[in-house]
This record gives C-alpha cells, structure tokens and sequence, in this order.
C-alpha cells in the first residue's frame, strides 16, 4: 500500500474528530466484544485451572495409580509390596471429602505417610523441617496441616481448632502448622496423617489409592505382583472422569464462551460497518475530487486498523477487569458444587487472549471490508447518494438470505442428521446461529411490508418507513439483538426441559417416605449391617427398599452399579424407556436395568448384555430394560440385591428406602433415629432431597443466567449505539422535519417508535431462531454429551419474557436519543448546507 | 552409649534426608533436654537378660538399635566395607489410639553404607517408617528386624541371619554364622552406664565376630564376599550427661583371635570423659572389661569433610596391661555417613604391635551443629 496524500489523512482525522460520537461507538463496541469473549474464557480457563491445580498438587510426581475397582484397597496391598526387595517408590494415600463447620463449600481431607512421601510430594515431605515436628505430627491424632491461604479462608490459625464433619460425624482438628509460601502444601487441602485420615474417613485398613513413580522396568515388576482385583493406571488413565469438571459444568462453560465470542463478533461487525455506511457521503466527495479507488481503499482500511487496535486494547483491558468478578461467580459455582477451589487472581491466559484479540482485529476488518470495498468502486456521483446504497443493499438481502438459509439448514442437518460427535453439535449450532442473523434483514423487510399495510397512525408508518429506509444501518443492530434474545432462549429452553425432566424424574424415583444414610449427600458412605436390619425391621416400615453401591469399569467408563432390593412401590418409580414385557420378572432373574445414558453410548437394548469385572472373575448380565436417568452421564446400572450379593459380596448398604404404614412418617422418622443408636443417620424426607437435589441444579445454571444477562446486555448496548448514531446522523432530516412543523415530542416520539420496532423484529425472529436451539442443545448436544433425551418444554413465560426483554432494551436504547433529537434546535442544522 | 545422640536427633529432624539445613541439626544438649523421655522406662541396674526375647524390640525405652558393621572382600581380593543399622525411636511412651492400625508411637530409621575400598568410594542410604501396619518393626521368635525392604531375618535361633537391603546405589545379601564366639554382655552384665547420675546407661550387648558371606553390589556391579561382621544391640532412655558432646567409638577384631571394643566419651571442650568404657574379648571368649584409664587414645591424622568438620582418622590406641599398642587407620578418608543425623562411621585396618580390622565411629565432629565443640 502506497504512502497516502497529506489531504487524504487530514480528511479522515478531520471526518473523525468532528463526529467523535461514532469514533467512540466503534471503539465501544469493539472494545465490548472483545471485553466480553476474553472476561468469559478467562473465568472459565480458570476456574478449570484452579480445579486441575488441585488435581495435580495431589497427584505430585506420580506416574502410576494402584486403586481397587469401585472400592478402597486393602492396606496390605501396599504393605506387602513395598517390603518386598527392589519395590519402586510408593506412597499410600487416603482422601475423601469432609464438611467443615459452618462453611457451604466441601474440602479434601488427605491423609499420606511423611515418610513416604519425598519422591512424590516435595512440598509435603518439606513439612518435616524442623524440630519436633514429626514427633507431633505422628503422635497428635489430631494434628493436622493447612495452605496459608486455606487457613486465611477458613479462619484459622496454627493452635486453633477445625471441626470436620464426615457421615455426619464431627470430628475435631488442630492446626499443627500453617504452610506458607510456594512450597504450600496444595491449597483448599486438608492435610492429615494418613492413620487420622483412616480414622476420620471411617477407612481403617484401607488406602484410597498408592501413588508410584515408575519406570518401564519397574511397572513390569508391579503388574507381576499385583493381586486380584487391584488395578495399576497411570496418572493420566486415573484424572481422565475423577479430577475434571463435571462434563455437564464443563459444556456450560463452552456454551457460554461460544455464546460470548458469537454477540461480541455482532458488536464488532454492527459497530465497524455502522461507521463505514454513514461516511459514504464523505467518500464520495474524496472520490469526487480525483482520490482513486485504491487510495479510497487503503485509507478506509488503515483507519480500521487503528480502530481495530485501540479497541481491541481497550476490550483487553476491560475484559481482565470484567473476569475479575465472572471468575469468582464461576469458582464459587465450583466450590458449592465439587468442592473448595479458590482463584486468587485471573491469570490472562494466551489462548485466550488470542481468541479476543484475533477476534477484535478479524471481525473488525471484515466488518470494514466489504463497505470499504463498496465505497472503493462505486463511482463518485452515485456513493454521495444515501438511496443508491439502501438500494444496493437491499438488493443483497435476498443473496444474504439465501445464504441464511443454506447456512441454517446445514447446521440443522450437521447437528441433528448427520453423525457426528459433540463438535459437529456446536459446529452445527454456531451455524444455525450465524443462518439466522443473515437472514433477519429479509425478515425485517417482509415485516415491514406487512406493517406498511396495516394502516397504522402517521408516525407510526414514519417509523416503519425510516426502518426500511435505513436498512443498511440498522440491520446489524438487530441481528446482533436477535442472537442475544435467541440464544436466551435456546439456552433458557433447554435448562426449563432439563428441569423439568429432571423434576419429574426425581419425584418418580425418591417415591418412598424417609430415605436413611450415613450422610445424605457425601460420597461412598455406608451403613451398619446391624442399623440395617434393625431400622427395617421397624414396625411401622410398611415397605422397604435397599440400596448398595459400586463404582465399576464397563467399555473404558466408570460405572455406578447399584445391588437394590426394589419394594413394589419403588419399581414404579423408574421410568422405562426401552423394555421387553417381562421387566420385573427378569430383573429378579438377574437381569439388569440399564440408564440411558449407558444404553446410549454403548448402544444397548433389552436383549443385550454387559460384562462386568466381578469376584468369581467376569460377569455376563442381560439388559431387561433401559430407564430414564439424570444421575449419572457415565451411566448407572441396577441389579437385583441377591444377584448383586453372589457377585460382589461384601460390599455394605449405602441407602434405605422406607415407606411409612399409614402415613405415619413423623413417628417413623423418630423410630429409625432410636433404632440407629449412636450410629449418626441422615433421615431424609423424599421432598427434602428433591428440593437439595433442585438447589444443586439450580446452582449449576446460575453462570449461565448471569452470562445470558451479559450477553443480553451487550446486545442492548450495540443497539443503543446504533440507535445513537443514526439519529446522530439525521440530526439535519430533524431539523426538516421540525421545520415541517413536528413537534419536539413528535420528533422524540419518532426515534422511540423506530428503535421499539426493531426490539420488536429482534424479538420476534429470536424466538423460532431460539428454539430451534433449544432443539438442537436438547436433541444433539445434550444426548452427545450425555446420552440422556428429555421432554421439549417450552414455557410460554419465558418467550414473553424474551419479547419483552427485546422491547425494553430497545425502549432503554432509545431514551437518550429520542430526548436529544427532540431537545436540538433545528436552525443551526438546516443553516449548515 | 554409642550412637545414642544421633537417634535423639533423628527424631527431633527425622525424614530431613535432602536438607542440608542447620536448623535441622540439634545439639546434643538440646536432644537430652527434650521432653520426650516423659513416660519411658530406664536402665537403673543390671537385669538378667533373657533370649530369645531380648532380641527383639523393647519399646518400653524410647531408643534402641540393632547394628551391625563388617569388613568383607571379593573372591578377586576386593576389600569392602559395610553398615547396616536399624533405629527404634519412641516419639513417645505408651500405645497410640486404637482407631487406625497406622497410629504410630515408635518409628525406624534405617542406614546402610558400602564402603569400595580399592574402588576408594564410600555410599550410604537412609529410610524411616512407622512402626505399625507392618510396614516396620521387630520380633524375637522367629527373629526379625525390618523397615520396608530392609531386614534382618533369623530363625527360632537367632542364627543364622540373613541381610537383606538395597538402594539405587547399592545392595546388600548377607547371610551371617553364629561362628565361635559367644554373646558379649558390655559393661556391668549388661548394663552400660554412660554418666554419674542414675538411669544414664543402656542395656548393650554384642556378638563380636560373625562369619559372614553373600553378595554386595555397587551400581550394577555385583561381587561375592566374605569376612566378618559385628553385631551390637542396645536399647536405653536417657544415656548422656549434660557436658558429654560426643564420642570415638572402636570394634576391632585382631588376628590373635581376640576382639577390642572401646569408646571414649568427650565432653564439650572436646576432653575424654571418666565413664569411657570398652571391653576385651579372649581368644576362647572369654572377656574383661576396661575403664577409662587402662586405655590411652591419641589421634594421629584428621580428615577435613566439605563442610569443614575435622574428623580423626588414624589414631594410636594403647592398652597398656594387655600388651597392646595399636595403630588404627581409616580404609578411607571419606565414609562420612551425610543423612538426618551426620556422623563418621567408617572400616579402619589395625596395625602396630598386632594386627587385624574394624570398624570405627566418630560422633559430635559436625560443624554445622550448634554448641559444638571438635578437638
């Protein structure tokens, strides 16, 4: 690109400095789009950092795992192999997940021998500098080690005492040492002595796994001495399902950043291309005067690339400062849901930091090329003329539409037809979306054509009419309106169909009266044989139903195998989507219940079987039926209770299932609490953990509302700053108007009813585009990640609420303008030309 | 007395392998002011002891040792030295909670040494465990001492005894005979006192020369050995008076047959303490005791370690009614024994007026150590 003529230069510095207005609308809404993509993916890239981080403070150096299939290791496993000569380093460990008083988030109590520990956990084995400390550390049975920042977080200093509660039982800890510094001993941990944590965990002659580190040799030497049942995986076998997010957290997030990246693209395009269309009378004149088209060219373009840059610096800048309180909302989702996770400070991430600022520099010259490339060509007379641009413009709709449609029946098809993985979902989605922005300026005109013959009042058709009219500038504002609206209700839609279901589901299954645990909502807890039996052998138990759980291996996925003895009442309390006719009979035959999501991904049908890995060696069971399940996605399956006994014996009862004679479930309640002793129970109410259960769900939405509120604010900003320049723009076609003799309030009341009516068009197309989404989250998305359908549930709330929401923001956007418009004085404007 | 000090210290730094750090080392002053002596039982008189049982461990007393030192050489005439020594370490008195079966008290350290001395290199290793789950401990029928992999196994009779305990360095496989010589009762049948004041004494005994073959490997290098081993065991509370900083400790096995073991105790400005104590073994086993003044120690070299430190490595040892005026060398400068706890234990060849082998320990040389006072 040659270097440009002095006048040239002059002309677009002059053009901007006089209309500093839009100068600082493109920059604003350059900046909020790259504000919003880099705020969204650094909260997630976070929060997901902050999670992995305490993964692999646990993890150390380890390269292998020994764990027991579903179930604790034995301690001798570990005993025995490291007296034997030539064993590798090894350190045993026992984790598990404790409350602590008075606080909601869960933290990972860790017992580990010290002694073991300096191959693997330098910063653990770092602990034992100093006198006297691992006499204490070994002889306190209540010692325990904390991060500086966790003790800061739980209020705690070195002396003072941690309640931790497990199974409902308290138990109290004191504060050896707090940690400090790099060397920390992995933050948001409990650290104990492995014999504590045995005793706290109620794990006693137990491991949660061995840590190794090996080498090929050495792993050889471990495989050949493994006992039965005892499993080596390495690290990353191991982390793969147990130290990540949860897959459902994790796709949200995804949602979420592909929702950002798609309206901050919008912003961008809606803000460049908004100030390349108004400066057409300008181009014109420079091509007037002799400027060549290629001149005409480079200058629009290297004006966009300094927007482009200073934008996209500020959106950098905004962004950080935005994340800063997104990724404390999003870690603190994590806390409550998994558990403690603290991210102290965003670390800009590069990747994401490309993302934006790619997404800044690309979209804001692609949003200036094409009118640029316009404003280049066109001959001089005809690009002073505002009509002929409408008249081109309007003249691609039907193109952009076409390809709308093409773009949209592809996603459609890419998603929902074709086969394909999780990618091709989103892939197809993203299209869908895109489709649709291309095709709301045709809709836009059909609207208004239909609007132009409903005979409405004078200036209403002025409204509809100036719409059309500028067409060019406002279509992009909308569009970027639209697929704010429409994502909220895509993902509206698909969280009122997941709630829904997973409401029904619930209340269908939790159908007996009390439900009794160890605790209700920790993990891999189990009850008394003794309580067992004397609980339900209560009088007033009209029914039972008992229920013993098993983590297993079935195709590469963790399986949740349940031994149930299944009371009538509770049998109809599955849902089953796939059966032969002789479900029940079957089941107490042996055979078993499968959930959808594993029926899904394994392709399994009544009539088929898994293999599971059991005592006696492998075990062959016929599927009876699969039933809907939202428990698991890795899959659940239910066997009957004896069958479950022969294969996997040992393996103690988790939960009761107790149905109340005659209703009387207060006095039951009360029964079951004396019958269980000393022993502490969580006695439940049905209605109780749905309503916990909800909460969870409820909590695990809460980003997506505040993401779907930021998109949906800056879409309102975008239509705002449209909005703004257009009447900006017409301040002279006011001037007239009032010269004509409009009012100052009829002038406002013009702005109003053009900006209402595109919050109504916006709206109106968002809501077939949003739930076109909906389908495709619920059909595609939903069943690939997960494998579980549910229910299409669109609540009629939600649309209007949607409407609503697009008239409002509209409404918002157009008060300021409408007041200036109608405040100006005319004579000034009109003496200009 | 020997080695007291050093498991004191561990215990006040135990499992401080890679740090190199002062704060980790304590005086032995220090040591002998702890608290954790509350509770332990103490060696106030002689006792008759009884085997098989005092074999194994008596976790009554807050430490105990089964250590064993050795000259050895190839088939192919390769000279090698070796120690092999198991701690006990109560942390403190009585039994844990019963709520884990990995509740500890007591805990083990464990070093091993080999000492290539045409090879002219010396390497060590160092491991702990608790005393509980199985992971270390000690028992008198069948005999065994273990920490992890490392063990010493006898059978209903104490011997003979296989050693077993490798590293990435270095491996040992010993398998030692009972030999010719009784068990030695040190001191007074027995009882060891260190100091004046009452209950400063450990129970110690000795086998003083056991026949010993099996296999040694250094890197990969394996070699078949013979030669003899020394075996000590003792197990005490509290040993060392205030002023006492530290000790130079002899097992010589002569070729005359007879065995001398004699350790000189100095107090903190580095002079011998009047409770040094050792004993003579005859030819037919027979054994006497020697005090303080029937012996006379004079350090003849000293080797400087990296840190510093001044370690005597020759030595003139003279007994005077016994005929015996002894020159006593380090194999090598360098057996600095460089773990939780520092100290100089090392085989050293005898000559002089007789000659023979042995081992040779010095302890309260290290510099890095506060209140520490070398000759």
């Amino acid at each position: 690109m040659k270097a440009f003529s002095p006048l040239l230069l002059r002309a677009g510095l002059r053009y901007l400095s006089r209309h500093r207005w839009q100068a600082l609308l493109a920059l604003a809404g350059i900046a909020l789009g790259v504000a919003v993509v880099l705020a969204v993916e650094l909260a997630n890239s976070g929060a997901r950092a902050a999670f992995e981080l305490s993964a692999e403070q646990l993890r150390g150096k380890a390269t292998h795992r020994l764990v027991a299939a579903g179930a604790p290791l034995a301690d001798e496993v570990y005993v025995r192999l490291q007296r034997e000569p030539g064993a590798p380093p090894m350190a045993p460990v026992v984790s598990g997940w404790v409350r602590v008083g008075g606080q909601l988030a869960r933290y990972r109590l860790v017992g580990f021998d010290l002694f073991a520990e300096a191959p693997f956990r330098a910063q653990l084995a770092g602990l034992s500098a100093g006198g006297g400390f691992v006499r204490d550390w070994l002889t306190q049975a209540d010692a325990l080690v904390l991060a500086e920042a966790t003790a800061a977080a739980l209020g705690v200093a070195q002396g003072d005492t941690l309640d931790v509660i497990h199974q409902g039982r308290t138990a109290p800890l004191s504060v050896l040492r707090v940690e400090s510094g790099s060397a920390a001993a992995g933050q948001d941990l409990l650290l104990v002595d492995i014999a504590t944590a045995q005793s706290i965990l109620g794990l006693d002659g137990r491991l949660s796994h061995v840590d190794l580190i090996l080498s090929d040799d050495a792993e050889q030497w471990v495989r050949q001495r493994l006992p039965p049942g005892v499993q080596l995986l390495t690290v990353a076998e191991q982390a793969q399902g147990v130290t990540r997010l949860s897959a459902a957290f994790e796709l949200n997030l995804t949602a979420m950043s592909l929702l950002a990246l798609l309206v901050g693209a919008f912003l961008i395009f809606n803000a460049m291309s908004f100030s390349m269309v108004q400066r057409r009378t300008l181009f014109g004149r420079l091509r007037a005067i002799g400027v060549t088209p290629r001149e005409l060219f480079g200058l629009i373009m290297l004006e966009a690339v300094v927007v482009a840059l200073l934008g996209t610096l500020l959106g950098v800048l905004l962004g950080v400062w935005l994340a800063e309180g997104l990724t404390r909302l999003v870690a603190a989702t994590v806390s409550e849901l998994y558990y403690n996770v603290s991210v102290t400070a965003v670390h800009v991430e590069l990747p994401a930091l490309l993302l934006a600022v790619a997404l800044g520099l690309l979209a804001t010259l692609l949003a200036t090329l094409f009118p640029a490339l316009q404003a280049a060509r066109t001959p001089a007379l005809t690009s002073m003329s505002r009509a002929a641009l409408e008249q081109s413009v309007r003249r691609t709709i039907p193109l952009w539409a076409v390809l709308g449609v093409m773009l949209l029946l592809g996603g459609l098809s890419l998603a929902l037809l074709l086969p394909g993985g999780l990618i091709a979902s989103f892939a197809g989605l993203f299209m869908l979306m895109v489709g649709a922005a291309l095709i709301t300026p045709l809709v836009i005109r059909v609207l208004h054509a239909v609007l132009a013959r409903c005979g409405l009042p004078g200036l209403w058709r002025m409204g509809v009419r100036d719409l059309d009219r500028h067409l060019s500038r406002l279509a992009v504002a909308v569009a970027a309106l639209m697929v704010a609206l429409s994502a909220s209700v895509g993902v509206g839609v698909m969280v009122d169909s997941m709630r829904g279901a997973v409401h029904t589901w619930l209340g269908d299954l939790l159908s007996a009266d009390l439900y009794v645990a160890a605790d209700a909502f920790a993990e891999g807890e189990t009850l008394p044989a003794d309580v067992v039996v004397a609980v339900a052998a209560l009088p007033l138990v009209a029914e039972f139903s008992r229920y013993r759980e098993r983590e297993l291996p079935l195709a590469g996925r963790s399986v949740e195998v349940i031994g149930a003895r299944l009371a009538p009442p509770s049998r109809q309390g599955f849902d089953l989507i796939d059966s032969g006719a002789t479900v029940w009979d079957d089941f107490d035959a042996g055979a078993v219940l499968v959930s959808e999501p594993l029926a899904y991904h394994l392709g399994l049908a009544p009539g088929a079987s898994v293999e599971l890995p059991a005592s006696g060696g492998v075990a062959r069971l016929g599927v009876a039926a699969v039933f809907r399940d939202y428990a698991s996605e890795h899959g659940r399956i239910f066997v009957d209770e004896a069958r479950f006994r022969q294969l996997w014996p040992g393996q103690p009862v988790h939960t009761l299932a107790l149905f109340a004679a005659d209703g009387e479930v207060a006095e039951l309640r009360r029964a079951v609490s004396e019958a269980a002793g000393r022993f502490g129970l969580a006695v439940t109410h049905a209605r109780a953990i749905l309503e916990e259960s909800m909460a969870v769900f409820e909590r695990t939405f809460r980003v997506t509302d505040v993401l779907r509120l930021l998109s949906l604010t800056v879409a309102f900003i975008g239509v705002l700053s449209a909005l703004m320049a257009l009447q900006l723009e017409r301040g002279k076609e006011y001037a007239v108007l009032r010269a004509l003799g409009l009012t100052r309030a009829q002038i406002g009341a013009l702005i109003a009813s053009e900006s209402l009516l595109m919050g109504l068009l916006a709206a109106a197309a968002a809501l077939p585009t949003g739930l076109l989404m909906a389908w495709v989250l619920i059909e595609s998305v939903q069943r690939r990640a997960f494998g579980w359908t549910m229910p299409f549930n669109v609540d009629g709330g939600l649309l209007l609420q949607t409407l609503l929401i697009g008239l409002l923001a509209a409404a918002l956007a157009a008060v300021y303008p409408a007041w200036r418009g109608a405040q100006r004085d005319p004579a000034p404007q009109l003496r200009e030309d | 007395m020997r080695r007291l000090w050093a498991v004191l210290l561990a215990l006040l730094v135990a499992c401080d392998g890679d740090r190199r750090q002062q704060e980790a080392r304590l005086s032995v002053g220090e040591a002998m002011g702890s608290a954790a002596d509350a509770g332990f039982a103490r060696a106030f008189e002689p006792r008759t002891l009884r085997f098989p049982e005092d074999h194994g461990a008596h976790p009554a007393f807050a430490t105990e040792w089964w250590y064993l030192t050795g000259n050895l050489r190839a088939d192919n005439g390769r000279r090698f030295g070796y120690q092999f020594t198991l701690f006990r370490v109560g942390l403190r008195a009585g039994e844990p909670p019963p709520d884990s079966a990995w509740r500890a008290h007591q805990i083990y350290m464990g070093h091993i040494a080999v000492s290539d001395i045409d090879g002219g290199s010396h390497h060590s290793a160092e491991r702990f465990a608790r005393a509980a789950a199985g992971l270390a401990g000690a028992r008198s029928s069948p005999f065994e001492v273990w920490l992890g992999p490392w063990s010493l196994r006898g059978g209903e009779a104490l011997f003979p005894l296989s050693l077993a305990a490798a590293d990435d360095d270095i491996g040992l496989s010993l398998r030692l005979q009972a030999g010719s010589k009784p068990l030695v009762l040190q001191g007074e049948d027995g009882l060891s006192r260190k100091s004046a004041r009452p209950g400063n004494a450990s129970y110690y005994y000795s086998f003083t020369r056991l026949p010993t073959g099996g296999e040694l490997r250094i890197g990969d290098r394996r070699y078949r050995v013979s030669g003899h081993s020394w075996l000590d065991r003792e197990w005490s509370t509290s040993a060392l008076d205030e002023d006492q900083a530290g000790w130079d400790w002899f097992a010589l096995q002569l070729e005359d047959g007879r065995e001398l073991m004699f350790y000189q105790l100095r107090d903190t400005q580095g002079r011998p303490h009047a409770f040094s104590r050792g004993s003579l073994v005859q030819a037919d086993g027979s054994s006497r005791a020697l005090l303080a003044d029937a012996v006379r120690l004079t350090p003849l070299r000293h080797w400087r370690a990296e840190d510093g430190s001044r370690y005597p490595v020759a030595w003139r040892l003279q007994v005077a009614d016994e005929g015996l005026d002894l020159v006593v060398r380090a194999l090598l400068d360098d057996q600095l024994m460089d773990h939780s706890v520092r100290y100089w234990e090392g085989a050293v060849q005898v000559s002089g007026s007789h000659r023979g082998s042995g081992y040779l320990e010095l302890s309260g040389y290290d510099q890095a150590a506060p209140d520490r006072r070398s000759p």
